[in-house]
This record gives structure tokens, C-alpha cells and sequence, in this order.
């Protein structure tokens, strides 16, 4: 039986990698992608775990100060709720100093002292706002833009959408926080209903191989570079004469490629994780030897050498799932943020930096993202509870119109004033690759199923 | 929210003029058209060939039906005897004999329960965030594999999975059906985490209840009812007040551990035992009650023990605690508690002997929440207690108390061991007592000195905060701790002394113990995680006490709720009611009662449509409708309409039975041609709707599990029980476990197992099985991709299972006098040509069998069903 996805990987597959354009012209599909000239052509998402305090790092509100210590109450009789905390409710001002930076006078809290210095490149959008106030429905609607299980994720989208560029690399690789898998696990690069082949690789960079299954198991002595290059010529010629049996079944043809795709992975994957070909310079950048921030960095660049391989999407996260040690500062804002904050500052600064001289910038999307905000008030003495009301995200690279700030969240970064959804950065990241969000879809238990629902509208203001 | 008012007015509701769509019209007989094939399938397929201007093609080799026919109908293939027995056979109805010996064989029901557990996305843990274990899941999936092996009606393998709790008069063993409704993602931390009656609560509640009954309407009658959720369906008849109907279907259940018996009789017993706990309130004034009180508590006075408090001598604290005695004998702990503590109390007694010594642990106002304890919540551990008369060490036989904490229970604070204790969460603020009974009575003289060590040693200053000290030469010691002490003070009083309030509480405690032991003789019940309105509060999440109101949502807004929804389901099946009549006073089950014997009635068209459609999807790759959860508009047409309704009608009055289906399907032409390609036929129909010949099918990841293990001759048959976890495990950061499936041994007894017991962990899936399309268990998966990936290329190359198995083949075909030969027998049910030979020969003379092995797995001919 063969599905017309199957045809599609087929035709995708089989040109050893020809690109989407090509691919949507042998289908003749109506909705041949990309839909528009592509801005973008790669992305990289930084995902910080656990629910990034948007009041104490991009977006300062000095009514916090003027308020401290009195019970929140935003007037009109309005139910302020709160998912952990027990009732209490009493405003928190940020206890970071935050300074205008920049040509564009971006204000930064003390806790990002490098991305201070590239605000200029960066733009905000300042009251993202999500369904939920839950970790684990909040990463999946960020990430696949609902808030349930088994839904395909932004890279599973792209992946099939688009096609891979490097034909010896996957299309959407992610990188976890070597501490741990975010909320949700692998839920969060899943290719949902989508083929298998679509969902994250994910790398573990800490491993002797860091792509499961890339090279054969070390206790097989059998198995000698000499069998396995036999093996493949054997393997080879037993599947061709099946497929010379049944020619009108492309499948069996495309199982023939896959082994020799196979096989250029594993000669080009290991020189992606080995950085000793990178500068002295580049390693500083980064703070590669730095001892709060060398895993970080070391991702970031891993990420980078990826993107200049061909693979389509990185995501790296920050932040293992669980109530500590990541985003989630539900004790102490002014202890647990600047933990988080010196592990990623620098290696991001370096990512955007590098990028823009390697002059990748123009055609590589960077997204720094989170699930949710944190409340304007304390939980216990000096925490803060999970806000879906309002958040932060910034966009550098292709086709985004750098240092600016778009959206508007209330005096106390409460909720939002205008709303800015998932759908609708989902929507603008498939629109600067090339791709109309409300074509790209896939019918699943009778219903066509987008990344943005049946929501989302390209972000203008932020286009370049 | 502007655009999803937008989006509500975009959306057209159903519009009843059209022409009824065809999976809603009326189900009736087909004539069988004339052909000269006698099955009836065959009949149907060939006239619509005829029409379309093709032919069936030539029947598939007997060598390519039989590996063909095992794999559908078992998972596994036929060994060379059996194929050897099948060529060999010459009788007209060989085909025949080996459907029927392989419907009988248990292997089949392994085979299609796992087919069934995609459709239901079974798993055993909760997926979400906190994606914790289930324990209890396994007996869902052994009741399939029973259900399905028993060739169950298929109207009763409905009602159980819906309502099964409410029906185990026809089907005894049903309740552990309703794991189908549980089988889903479970949000755990909004459940348990969040605080009931928030806005997130609410919905988290509504998200469960839209996938038990998305779940239900999608497997059942293959209808896209959650298109519905926010306003009426798009493209179906299908409403949003209908849709809210469903909701309030399962309003009083949530997804839990739940109890049952596997025997009708206890099942029965038990039943009328849980009842009767709603009547002790009618049965107090019972006359046969007051009698056996009577007698009961008579009996019971005589043997209550008398407790003498220890004379105290000295009560000494190791960490120096100050103390004070008070009236009643007890001594209460003051000052700063320490964090652990180590209690030594002496004293003397009058009595000529001891039998066993009982310490209360008391309230008192001073303490933290008025104790007994001095931990925050007022909560003890009491971790060892030694007693010593003379210096001489007593052994205690045995220990009673009044009320133990689950999993610190008494025998905790006298088993040795000093990291376990007794304690008493969540009965903090009331006293309580424990009873140590010595293993033989000790005589006492007048200044025999009486010894008591209370060991504290858990921290966080679980300490007793108030304590008295008694004494008993009893013979009955602990009979008093059956019983509260409100109750054998009761029970001291004259009969004719007590109020009619003591009366009360005595006839209601009788009654309740009775029953309680009564249950207790019974045998012990199976668990299944299924779903009830009875069970342990975990945390914020409670069970219903009646269902809980559902308010139909406008555009699906919790914000926005509109009038109640009452029990009910789709409007749009003729002839069948929408609404369910439910007597008032009704316990839930009725609600779930109600729509199974809707889904399960002979007139419910979709029912019946929908299950022969998915049966076929298995056996052809591809369904006679290819969207087996949509039979609405958007799903696809049916390419054979009046099969689908001959085989739904004929399936239906045969009583349901599965296994016909099966048998009807693999003996017929259309089943048995070949996959060869025929360039004339792909010209008229490249798709091969309708069927001029057999599709080709890539084996599931589970059947190449299975497979490899058969070849090897190590497939453990071992059935049912609690999966196989084929992966290492350990604490995880949060609630989720840390798994390593690539570190797990490739030849540990787990991995032998047939694939159907494998542990399905949903957020952390098998890198192998995922690399082979299974599905992570998140959504239904009516029907499974069938991919082509380099990482499945690497998976099916470096695994290290595979490559391990591809030794173990090996090692069972050296001593065999042809391995090679062999090798083609069994992998791929025919003998290698004279080529393929040499070519193979070639490669195992330079690099050993096990090389060759592994290359055969990873061969095209291996891995399809051709």
C-alpha cells in the first residue's frame, strides 16, 4: 500500500536529495511549496525550559517597584489565579537593575550582559501569550502549537515541508540539555502523525555517538570494515533484484537509497561534533573553556557547524524538565535566574555574532524562546508562579527588521495588551521559509491539521 | 479572540438538504452479484473489475500465500515444515486447514490485539509532562488478547471497553475492559498539580473527558466527533450540543486504578458487598441487626484486655529532651524537638504477669496540630521499640494498632530494621495506639523493672510528643485494637445505659466491620488502570462524587459556557435515540451503559461499517474506505460500497464473530493473488483500488521483532502479565524515569518477549520501533506509514538486538548441512537461487554467518509481505 505521502518521501528521497522546489514541481501539488521567495533558509531555536521571568529580563516594568510588597490587584474585579502558588499575591519588584543598550535603546536587566550588546540585531516581541499555565501543555503548544500529546512539532513541519538540503545530514536536529529531556521528553520533536522520518534527531552530544544506531555496535567483533563495506555490496544487490520484480514499486528503490544515504552519514556526521578545526578566537567567542558556559557554547557551535552542513533546523534547549534548575524560578527569582542566565548569555551573543560574520545571518533564522512568563507577584517570599499571560521571545536573522520590539504587555507584564500567539510566530517562521501556513497541511482523523490550527497571521510588523 | 469568532463564522454547519451521506444511510443486504466465483468478496471485487475494464491476477505462488497468511493472521512466519506440510498437501481445502489451525492458535489474538492497541493508543505511562508508569495497564491489553482469541462478539467487545464495569453479568471479566477508555495521555500535573475549581483545571478536565470520547466515537464508529468540540462539524451532521452530550457521558469517571474479579461470582459478591456500604444507614434498626449486636458485643466485652499504666520510674530522652508527667500517667515532650530522638521509659508494675505492653500516642494542645506527634503536621515514626524486663531482652511475636500510614505499618517498628517505622499520615490530631504482644507471658515480681526503648531515628522530628505506657497479663491483648476506642467505650456501658446515639454508632460500626470482613475473604482483586468515580485522591486530583456538570463551551471556551449538556450522543444515526433517558438517582455506569448499547446496537450503521472496513485495512494494507477513523464527508469514499455493506450485514447477523471475518477474507481470490506488477492494469488503476492484485506490505516493526527472534529459535511464548521493559531505567529529574534503551542487554529475558507485551513508554518511545513507524501512542493510529529513512537504514543495521539475534541465527544454522540454504528457507519462505546462493555462500565463506544473517534482516525480500 503506499500513501501519497510515501510518494512524496519517494520523490523526495530518490533525487538524492534534490530540494522542495523541485519536489513540489514533479508532484504538481496545488499547494507547491514554497509558496513565496524563501527568506530564510535554516533556522536555530534556542527553547529556555521552563518559563523565562519576562519582568526581569526584557521587559522592566517600574509600576513593580512603585507596587512591592502590596497585594496584586489589577482592578475591575478581575480573578487573578495562580496554577502552584497558594493565595498571597503580593508584587514583586525585579530585584535586577535594567539599562538601555543599543542604538535601538533596548532595555536589559543586569542578568543578560551579553545580549545586551547585541540588541541591535535583535527583535522582541514582547507579550507573547499562551492557553496554559502548565509546563508540559505550555512546551507543546510552543512547540507544536497545541497543547495536547502527538501533534507535530515546528521542525517536524518544516522537514516536510521543505525537504532536506544536505544530503548526508538529517533536515531537523535538536540537542537537549544534556542534564535532561525537557517537559514532555521527546514529545516535543515528535513528528506527530507526520512520517517518522520528519521528527527530531536528536543528538546527545555527550555520547561516543552522538546519532543513535551510527555505527555499529562496539561488541560485534564480527563486524570489520571490510564486512560491512561486503555487506552493504551484498545487501545492495539482493535488494535490486527484488526491486527488479516489482519496477513500479518505488519504495523498494528508495530502501536502496536510503543504505548508501546511510552510509555518507556515518562519514559525515563525526566531523560535525569534532571542534578542533574551529579558532582559537571563535572558541573564546563562545566561552567554550568557560566553566558555566562551555556546554552551552559547545552546542551553539555544534549548532552552527550544522547549519553550515545543511541541516534545515536546530533546536537546542536549555533546561531539563522538572521543578529546578532550569527557567522554573518558583523559590528565588534573584538566586535561580542569573544560575540560568551565565550558562546561555554568552554562547547566544557568540551564535548571533558568528552567524553575522560568517554572513549566515541573511539567510538563518534565530528564535529565542520560552513556554511561558512569570507573575508579577511572589510566590512564596521572593519566586515566581508560571504566567501564560505574558512572555517574551526575540527573532534575529532572515528577513526580520532587527531592533525593534513589537506587542504590548500591561504596567505589570501581567497579560498581554496585544496578543501575540505561537500561531503567529509559527506562522511568520514558515512565511520568511517560503511557506503560506494555511496551505501547509496534513489530513489526520478527518481533520486538515496545521501547525497554527486553524489560527496565526504573519507578524509584518517585524519583516524586513 | 476576535479570530476565533472569525473562525466560527467561516465554519458552515451541516446543511440537511444534501443527499444523505453514504456511511449514514441505511445499512441493508447487497445482492451478491453474479459472477462465477463463489465467495461472495470475490463476487463484488470482480464486477467492479470487469466494469473498469481489468481482471484478477493469477493466484500467488503457495509458497508466497502461506508466509503471506501467517503474517496476517499471527505476526509470525511459517516455519519450512509447515510450509513443507502445506505444498505437500493435495486436498482441495488445504488453504483452509491452515486458516483454521492458525485462527485457533493463541498467537492470533497476540497478533490483532496489537493491530487493536495502535487504533486505541495504548501505552502504559501517561505521556504529558509527568509521564509516570502506569503499573496497571497490562490487564487491558490481556483482555484483548483473550477477547480476540475467544472469538468475543463484537458487540460485547464494544459494551466492555465502554461499560464493561456495568455488564460483567454477560462478560464476567469486562471491567478490565475499560481500560480502553484510560489507555490514553493522562495530564498528570494539571490533574494532580493544579488546584481544583482554576481555569486550567477545568479545562484539563474537559481535555480528558474529549479524549475518552474522541477516542470512543473514532474507534467505534469512525467518526471525527472532536471536529465538534467548537462548533457544529464542518462537514458532518454532527452538533456541538451533541458533542457536549458525550462529554457528559463521562462526567462522573476519571482515568484510575480500579479493582476487579476475573470470577462472576466474586465479581457478583462483591458487588452486593459494596452496595450494601450505601444501606448501614437503613439496617440500623434492623431487628435480626440489634440481636447479632447484641451477641457480638457481648462476646467482644469479655475478652477486651484491662491496661494497666507502668508505674514510671525514669524517662529518659538520648538527645536530652525535657519532660513532663501528667495525671493520667503520660508524659508529654516539650521544649525544642530534635530531630530524631531515642525515648528510654522504666517503670514497675502490680501485675503477676505480663502478656504484651500498648503505648498511645495522645494529643495534646501543645503539640504541632495537637500531635500526637511533634513533626509539623503532628505525624510519628516510630522506627524500632525494644522492650527489656530485667535487663533481659523481650521478643514481641506480634503487633496491632489502631491505624497505620499506608506503607508504615506497625510491624515496621519491631522488624529490625531501623529505616523503616510506624506512622500515622493522615490521621494526625486524634490519638492513637499500638499493641506489642510478648511471644510467651512473663511472670513479674515486685520489683522486676519493666524497660520500654522507642526508637525515632527518621528525622524531620517524627517524634511521639505524648505518650502513656500500659500493661496487660491479657489472653486476648490486641482485640481491643479491631475496634475504636469510641466503640469499646461503648461496649463497657451496660446495654441499657447507652443513648440511643451510642446505639447508632455501635449498630453502624457492626455493620461496617462485617462487611469489611466479609470483603476481606475474598480473593484478592485484579488492578487495572480503567476509569471510575472510585478512587484514592492523589494530590488535587478527587474523584467525582456525582458527575460533574459539563456546560456545553461556545467555540470550545471554558470562558464561555452555555446551558448544561445532558448524557447523550450523535443525532444523525436514523432509528436510534440522541439522548439518553437516565433514571435520576444513577450511579455513572448508567451514563457509559447507555452509549455502549448504542454504539453496540444492530442498527447503529457506523458500528458495523466501521470494524469490517478496519479488518480489511490490516489484510489489504489499505481499507475499502482508506480513512478507517473518518467516515465522514472528508474521509474518503468507499471503492467497493456494497462489499463494505455485504460484509458489515453478514458480519453482524453471524453474531459478531471476528475470526469468520478473517477466515472469509484469506480464503478469497482477491486475497490470494499475487503483488506482480501488470503495466496494462497500472495504466487503468495505478492506485489499485480495486484490487486486480494484492498490495505488498513492509512488516511492522513488531512483526520484525517477533520474526527475528523466531528465526533464532529464542521467542519467549510466555503470555500475558506485566510488560516487558526492554530498556534500563532510573530516577529521572522530576517524575519521569530516565530510560536507556540503547545501554539495555540485547539478550536480557526481556527482549524475548513477544513485541504485543512490550513496555510502550509514551514521551520516551523505542528508538528502534519508532525508526519502524510505530506509533508513540500520543493519537489513534488507524493506520500506520510504511517509511523509508536513512535512520531506519542505521536502526535496522546497528541496533544492537539485531545485530546480537543475526549471531544467535547463526549460531542455530551452523550446524545445519546447508546454513545458507537454510538461511533462504526461513527468512524469506522459499529456497535461494542457484545465484543468490553463490553470491551468499561467498560473503559467509570471507565473513562468517553472522555477517550474512545480518544482511538478510536488512534485505527488502525479508522485511515485506509480498
Amino acid at each position: 500500500m503506499r500513501s501519497p505521502i510515501n510518494r512524496r518521501d519517494f520523490l523526495l528521497r530518490s533525487g538524492g536529495g534534490f530540494g522542495g522546489l523541485a519536489m513540489s514541481q514533479v508532484l504538481g501539488s496545488n499547494n507547491s511549496i514554497p509558496h513565496h521567495t524563501p527568506k530564510a533558509k535554516r533556522v536555530i531555536q534556542l527553547f529556555m525550559n521552563g518559563g523565562v521571568s519576562q519582568m526581569d529580563t526584557f521587559d522592566p516594568k517600574p509600576k513593580l517597584k512603585e507596587l512591592n510588597g502590596q497585594t496584586f490587584d489589577p482592578g475591575a474585579g478581575e480573578l487573578v489565579e495562580s496554577v502552584t502558588n497558594s493565595p498571597g499575591f503580593k508584587v514583586l519588584a525585579s530585584p535586577f537593575e535594567f539599562k538601555q543598550h543599543g542604538q535601538s535603546g533596548r532595555w536589559v536587566s543586569s542578568v543578560f550582559p551579553h545580549m545586551a550588546k547585541i540588541v541591535d540585531d535583535l527583535t522582541f516581541l514582547t507579550s507573547m501569550t499562551s492557553k496554559t499555565n502548565v509546563h508540559g501543555l505550555g512546551s507543546y503548544m510552543q512547540n507544536t502549537g497545541f497543547t495536547l500529546p502527538g501533534f507535530p512539532c515546528m521542525g517536524a513541519w518544516i522537514s516536510y515541508g521543505l525537504g532536506n538540503i544536505s544530503k548526508d545530514l538529517p533536515e531537523f536536529v535538536v540537542m537537549p540539555d544534556p542534564k535532561g529531556l525537557p517537559y514532555n521528553n521527546l514529545g516535543n520533536f515528535t513528528a506527530g502523525f507526520l512520517p517518522a522520518k520528519h521528527q527530531g534527531t536528536v543528538i546527545n552530544v555527550k555520547s561516543n555517538s552522538p546519532i543513535n544506531y551510527l555505527f555499529p555496535p562496539q561488541e560485534a567483533k564480527q563486524i570489520t570494515p571490510q564486512s560491512e563495506s561486503d555487506g552493504l555490496e551484498l545487501l545492495k544487490s539482493l535488494n535490486q533484484n527484488y526491486a527488479q520484480r516489482f519496477p513500479s514499486d518505488s519504495q523498494l528503490e528508495a530502501r536502496i537509497k536510503s543504505y548508501e544515504l546511510a552510509a555518507r552519514m556515518q562519514l559525515s556526521a563525526p566531523h560535525i561534533f569534532d571542534l578542533s578545526g574551529e579558532t582559537e578566537v571563535t572558541k573564546k567567542l563562545y566561552g567554550l573553556e568557560g566553566d558555566k558556559t562551555a556546554d552551552f557554547a559547545r552546542r551553539c557551535i555544534i549548532g552552527r557547524r550544522m547549519l553550515e552542513s545543511g541541516v534545515r533546523f536546530v533546536q537546542i534547549w536549555s533546561g531539563a524538565g522538572g521543578p529546578t534548575n532550569n527557567w522554573d524560578n518558583h523559590a528565588n527569582i534573584s538566586t535561580e535566574l542569573p544560575k540560568m542566565t551565565q550558562q546561555v548569555d554568552q554562547p547566544i551573543a557568540a551564535l548571533v555574532r558568528d552567524l553575522k560574520s560568517r554572513g549566515m545571518l541573511e539567510d538563518t533564522l534565530v528564535i529565542w524562546t520560552t513556554e511561558f512568563g512569570r507573575m508579577p507577584f511572589s510566590q512564596g517570599k521572593a519566586g515566581r508562579d508560571h504566567n501564560g499571560g505574558s512572555f517574551l521571545t526575540w527573532l534575529a536573522g532572515a528577513g526580520i527588521k532587527p531592533g525593534i520590539a513589537h506587542g504590548q504587555s500591561d504596567e505589570w507584564a501581567w497579560k498581554a495588551q496585544k496578543e501575540i500567539w505561537c500561531y503567529d510566530l509559527h506562522a511568520t517562521i514558515l512565511h520568511l521559509l517560503g511557506i503560506d501556513h494555511e496551505k501547509l497541511s496534513v489530513r489526520h482523523n478527518g481533520i486538515n491539521r496545521r501547525l497554527t490550527d486553524v489560527h496565526g497571521h504573519v507578524i509584518n510588523e517585524i519583516l524586513a | 479572540m476576535l479570530r476565533l469568532i472569525a473562525s466560527f463564522i467561516f465554519c458552515l454547519s451541516f446543511t440537511s438538504a444534501e443527499e444523505t451521506h453514504w456511511s449514514l444511510r441505511p445499512l441493508e443486504q447487497p445482492a451478491i452479484p453474479k459472477s462465477n466465483h463463489t465467495s461472495p468478496v470475490d463476487a463484488f471485487i470482480w464486477t467492479q473489475l470487469e466494469s473498469a475494464g481489468l481482471s484478477f491476477s493469477a493466484l500467488a505462488k503457495k509458497r508466497v500465500w502461506i508466509r503471506r497468511v501467517y503474517f496476517n493472521l499471527i505476526g509470525l512466519p511459517p516455519s519450512p515444515a509447515e510450509i513443507h506440510a502445506y505444498l505437500n498437501n493435495t486436498q482441495p481445502n488445504a488453504e483452509e486447514l491452515v486458516v483454521d489451525k492458525l485462527l485457533v492458535s493463541p498467537r492470533h489474538g497476540e497478533r490483532w490485539a496489537r493491530h487493536w492497541m495502535d487504533v486505541v493508543r495504548y501505552a502504559e505511562t501517561h505521556g504529558h509532562d509527568e509521564d509516570a508508569i502506569r503499573e496497571n495497564a497490562w490487564p487491558y491489553r490481556d483482555w484483548l488478547i483473550r477477547a480476540l482469541n475467544d472469538d468475543m462478539p463484537y458487540s460485547n467487545f464494544v459494551r466492555s471497553q465502554v461499560a464493561g464495569d456495568m455488564i460483567i453479568e454477560d462478560v464476567p471479566d469486562a471491567t478490565a475492559a475499560t481500560g480502553f477508555l484510560a489507555c490514553g495521555p493522562w495530564d498528570s500535573s494539571s490533574q494532580m498539580g493544579i488546584q481544583d475549581g482554576t481555569t486550567d483545571k477545568k479545562i484539563a478536565q474537559y481535555l480528558d473527558r474529549d479524549d475518552m470520547l474522541s477516542a470512543t466515537m473514532s474507534t467505534f464508529t469512525s467518526t471525527t466527533v472532536h471536529c465538534a468540540r467548537c462548533h457544529d462539524h464542518k462537514f458532518d451532521p454532527i452538533s456541538l450540543q451533541d458533542y457536549y452530550s458525550l462529554q457528559a457521558v463521562f462526567a462522573g469517571v476519571d482515568k484510575a486504578d480500579r479493582l476487579f474479579d476475573n470470577d462472576q461470582k466474586i465479581s457478583r459478591k462483591r458487588a452486593s458487598l459494596l452496595a450494601e456500604q450505601q444501606q448501614f444507614a437503613n439496617k440500623i434498626n434492623d431487628p435480626d441487626v440489634t440481636k447479632e449486636i447484641s451477641i457480638w458485643a457481648t462476646r467482644l466485652e469479655r475478652s477486651l484486655p484491662v491496661w494497666v499504666p507502668l508505674i514510671l520510674k525514669k524517662v529518659n530522652s538520648s538527645t536530652g529532651t525535657p519532660h513532663t508527667v501528667l495525671p493520667d500517667n503520660s508524659v508529654l515532650f516539650k521544649g525544642t524537638p530534635p530531630e530524631r530522638d531515642t525515648y528510654n521509659i522504666s517503670g514497675i508494675t502490680d501485675l503477676k504477669k505480663l502478656t504484651a505492653v500498648q503505648i498511645e500516642v495522645l494529643t495534646d494542645p501543645s503539640l504541632p496540630m495537637n500531635g500526637p506527634g511533634r513533626a509539623p503536621n503532628g505525624n510519628l515514626h516510630l522506627s524500632e521499640i525494644h522492650v527489656h524486663i530485667d535487663d533481659q531482652p523481650v521478643p514481641i511475636i506480634r503487633a496491632s494498632s489502631d491505624f497505620n500510614q499506608a506503607d508504615w505499618e506497625i510491624g515496621k517498628a519491631f522488624d529490625g530494621n531501623e529505616q523503616t517505622a510506624w506512622g500515622i499520615h493522615p490521621q494526625e490530631g486524634q490519638s492513637h495506639q499500638s499493641v506489642f504482644i510478648f511471644n510467651e507471658p512473663i511472670s513479674i515480681f515486685k520489683e522486676t523493672s519493666i524497660k520500654i526503648t522507642l526508637k525515632q531515628l527518621h528525622g524531620g522530628s517524627h517524634l511521639i510528643g505524648r505518650l502513656r505506657i500500659g500493661l496487660t497479663d491479657g489472653k486476648d491483648p490486641d482485640g481491643e485494637l479491631s475496634i475504636p476506642t469510641k466503640i469499646a467505650n461503648i461496649i463497657k456501658i451496660p446495654r441499657d445505659g447507652q443513648s440511643s446515639e451510642q446505639k447508632k454508632a455501635l449498630a453502624l460500626h457492626y455493620l461496617k466491620t462485617k462487611n469489611s470482613e466479609e470483603l476481606a475473604t475474598l480473593p484478592e482483586p485484579g488492578k487495572v488502570f480503567g476509569v471510575t468515580s472510585n478512587f484514592t485522591a492523589l494530590g488535587n486530583f478527587k474523584p467525582a462524587i456525582k458527575p460533574r456538570v459539563v456546560h456545553i463551551l461556545e467555540r470550545g471556551d471554558i470562558h464561555s459556557p452555555q446551558e448544561v449538556a445532558t448524557p447523550g450522543t450523535l443525532s444523525c444515526i436514523t432509528g436510534l435515540p440522541s439522548r439518553f433517558q437516565i433514571p435520576k438517582e444513577h450511579n455513572e455506569g448508567a451514563r457509559r451503559l447507555a452509549l455502549a448499547n448504542w454504539l453496540s446496537d444492530p442498527n447503529n450503521i457506523l458500528t458495523w461499517r466501521s470494524i469490517v472496513n478496519r479488518v480489511w485495512h490490516y489484510h489489504f494494507g489499505r481499507g475499502i474506505v482508506s480513512t478507517p477513523n473518518d467516515f465522514g464527508k472528508m474521509g474518503t469514499a468507499p471503492t467497493h460500497p456494497k462489499l463494505l455493506d455485504w460484509l458489515a450485514v453478514e458480519f453482524r447477523n453471524r453474531g459478531g464473530s471476528l475470526k469468520w471475518l478473517h477466515k472469509t477474507i484469506v480464503l478469497s481470490t482477491t486475497y490470494r493473488q499475487s503483488t506482480n506488477d501488470r503495466p496494462e492494469c497500472q495504466a487503468i488503476d495505478s492506485g489499485n483500488k480495486l484490487l486486480w492484485r494484492m498490495n505488498r506490505q513492509r512488516l511492522d516493526a513488531e512483526s520484525i521483532h517477533d520474526t527475528v527472534l523466531s528465526l533464532s529459535g529464542m521467542l519467549d511464548l510466555t503470555m500475558g502479565g506485566p510488560s516487558a521493559r526492554q530498556f534500563t531505567s532510573k530516577k529521572g529529574i522530576h517524575i519521569t524515569p530516565t530510560l536507556n534503551y540503547l545501554g539495555f542487554n540485547p539478550d536480557d529475558p526481556a527482549n524475548l518477549r513477544r513485541s504485543v507485551y512490550r513496555f510502550v513508554f509514551r514521551t520516551v518511545p523505542d528508538p528502534l520501533m519508532e525508526a519502524l513507524d510505530c506509533p508513540n501512542a500520543s493519537q489513534l493510529a488507524p493506520r500506520r506509514e510504511s517509511s523509508v529513512t536513512a535512520l531506519q537504514a542505521l536502526a535496522m543495521l546497528n541496533n544492537r538486538f539485531l545485530v546480537r539475534q543475526s549471531e544467535h541465527i547463526a549460531n542455530k544454522l551452523k550446524n545445519e548441512t546447508d546454513p545458507t540454504g537454510e538461511l533462504f528457507l526461513r527468512a524469506y519462505g522459499r529456497p535461494g537461487t542457484a545465484s543468490e546462493i553463490m553470491a551468499v555462500t561467498n560473503y559467509k565463506n570471507a565473513h562468517g554467518l553472522a555477517n550474512t544473517c545480518r544482511v538478510i534482516l536488512n534485505s527488502s525480500e525479508f522485511l515485506y509481505i509480498q
